[in-house]
């Protein structure tokens, strides 16, 4: 199946910085594909010349469009939320759910209105008045309502509790994601979404440094706690990342013998937040 | 409804302004007729009542016109800073809307929808007041301010003005929405601040002064360009007479055929369209601050 989003060296530079150097993406359809770096790593620039909402260098098609040239199409196929905060003050909520069926054709109504007749949120509130919760709701409603093919998330749970966040998560896997949809979210708190991802992207300084399904991280990466007279025994295989836990060297190393590790210690896959910390903190342990 | 009527809706629901301000002010205008000192003096002739008519909507039209100017200023400055800074720029660009559908529509609601509230609100505003002074001042100005053919009169001159304004002031109003587009704070600042250093530059390093001369022109030049040498015609003896003594009409007072010939006209709206344009390209690209 042809790629949903494709990039090939894509570039974005404000003046002297840098922030995508020569990146390559390849996210196929009906993934959940999570964008993780850290701050200032280029994650907030993908994803805007994803959206055509910049200008860039080198290629790259989402949805077989170019998007910054055809951002106005595109949007017809994909719809994003960057924050929640973005809905503007004065709209109300009728306003909003009116105005977006209106210049949306896959827009629907019903679907909007259903998701909101489960919440206290009533039409003629004004954006303003709403939480932070709340403003999440509305969007979420109109967003969930759109029939997109590619649904792009932009640190989507910033600034809202444990309570939101949590009720956000839930709605977009139990009432939006099914196999004709592709999710892609960026986000610094890697522990909140590890659980929903099928794929995930690593990006420091701009650039990639991990692109794989989940499925694939349990066989190419593993963990070894190493007990320390079989330290340097372990050290040989070339681990990648070390890390020091409650008087155990944890080992991490990427495509080595499983067969082997094992009889350093204990073996087990990383988590993607500690995969993230060992890819992102290099050799230095 | 179409994606254009919708994105005008929008501008009306953010900016309730666009109504509230002529709807207030005509509230005060009436206000003033009915609370205010009348002191008028008794109109006797056909051609007193017909200055009076005339002189008593003018006067209506044009404090609205300055309110409206005042007004839309303001609104290209923050039509395309406001959604910058607060960041819903970021909602509505994840809608199917073209940047160059939304800052026309926009451009559209400052020189056309606008100046046309304000029309609708002087002409109401105009209309009671005028009833309101008629019964005040029964015994000297009778039924002076009802004369339908002046009330014609006016309607013409109105949407003349509205024409005419929209396609004179349109590289202001680009020059607006550029910097609306472009300015990461202080967009009033910004507006002012590069026409003045460039003035300035050019008045201390060549001593002349083309570049003020071009602005003033463009800001009050308008009448100039647009009528027949109003005062002339206004500061007859008896009554509002042209130079041949029949009573002034709006079709003597306009000039369309000089305006819509004039390069000025032309030139200064081919720089409108450049900004514009400019505009566009700069929301396509700047989406927060």
């Amino acid at each position: 199946m042809a790629a949903l989003i494709e990039a090939k060296d894509l570039t974005k530079k404000y003046g002297a910085h840098v922030a995508l150097d020569r990146a390559n993406l390849n996210i196929e359809a009906g993934r959940i594909v999570g964008l993780i770096g850290p701050n200032g790593a280029g994650k907030t620039s993908a994803l805007r010349a994803i959206l055509g909402l910049t200008n860039y260098e080198g290629q790259l098609t989402v949805l077989g469009r170019e998007p910054f040239r055809d951002r106005t199409a595109l949007m017809n196929d994909c719809c994003f939320i960057a924050d929640v905060a973005v809905l503007p003050s004065w709209l109300r909520v009728d306003q909003a759910i009116d105005f977006v069926a209106g210049v949306h054709p896959r827009f629907r109504r019903d679907r909007a209105l259903g998701f909101l007749a489960k919440t206290q949120i009533t039409g003629k509130r004004r954006m303003r008045e709403l939480s932070k919760g709340m403003k999440t709701q509305v969007h979420l409603a109109l967003t969930m309502a759109i029939d997109a093919k590619l649904l792009v998330l932009d640190e989507p749970t910033l600034g809202l509790d444990i309570l939101a966040r949590r009720a956000f998560y839930d709605a977009l896997v139990n009432d939006y994601m099914d196999e004709t949809r592709t999710i892609l979210i960026t986000t610094h708190q890697v522990e909140e979404v590890e659980n929903l991802l099928t794929d995930i992207i690593f990006i420091d300084k701009g650039r990639i440094v991990l692109d794989t399904s989940l499925e694939d991280v349990a066989t190419r990466f593993s963990a070894v706690a190493v007990t320390a007279d079989r330290l340097d025994a372990a050290r040989a295989e070339k681990p990648f990342y070390e890390r020091h836990i409650l008087g155990k060297m944890v080992l991490y190393f990427e495509n080595a013998d499983a067969g082997k590790l094992a009889a350093f210690g204990e073996l087990h896959t990383p988590s993607v937040s500690d995969l993230f910390v060992a890819k992102l903190s290099g050799g230095a342990a | 409804m179409n994606t254009s009527t919708w994105l005008i809706r929008r501008e009306f629901w953010e900016n309730r302004a666009i109504w509230v301000i002529p709807a207030v002010f005509g509230a005060l205008l009436i206000l003033a007729a009915l609370f205010g000192q009348v002191s008028i003096p008794k109109l006797t002739s056909p051609a007193e009542m017909h200055e009076a008519a005339g002189a008593f909507q003018v006067i209506v039209g044009a404090m609205f016109y300055v309110v409206m100017s005042v007004y839309a200023t303001w609104y290209l400055l923050d039509c395309l800073y406001a959604d910058r800074r607060d960041r819903s720029i970021l909602f509505w660009k994840s809608l199917p809307l073209s940047d160059a559908r939304t800052v026309l529509i926009k451009l559209l609601v400052a020189m056309i929808l606008i100046p046309l509230v304000y029309f609708v609100a002087a002409d109401a505003t105009a209309l009671i007041a005028a009833f309101i002074l008629s019964i005040r001042a029964k015994a000297s100005l009778g039924s002076a301010l009802w004369q339908a053919d002046v009330w014609w009169d006016i309607q013409v001159l109105w949407l003349y003005c509205v024409v005419v304004t929209a396609i004179w002031y349109l590289p202001i109003a680009g020059w607006l929405m550029l910097v609306s587009a472009w300015a990461k704070r202080a967009v009033m600042l910004w507006s002012v601040l590069p026409p003045l250093v460039a003035y300035i530059f050019e008045r201390v390093f060549f001593g002349t002064h083309v570049i003020g001369h071009t602005l003033a022109r463009r800001l009050m030049g308008l009448p100039m360009v647009a009528f027949n040498g109003a005062k002339h015609v206004w500061t007859q003896g008896s009554g509002v007479v042209d130079n041949d003594g029949l009573p002034v009409r709006v079709w003597n007072l306009i000039n369309p055929s000089g305006f819509f010939t004039s390069a000025e006209t032309w030139i200064g709206a081919a720089v409108g369209i450049v900004l514009i344009v400019g505009a566009i390209q700069l929301r396509m690209r700047r989406s927060e601050i």
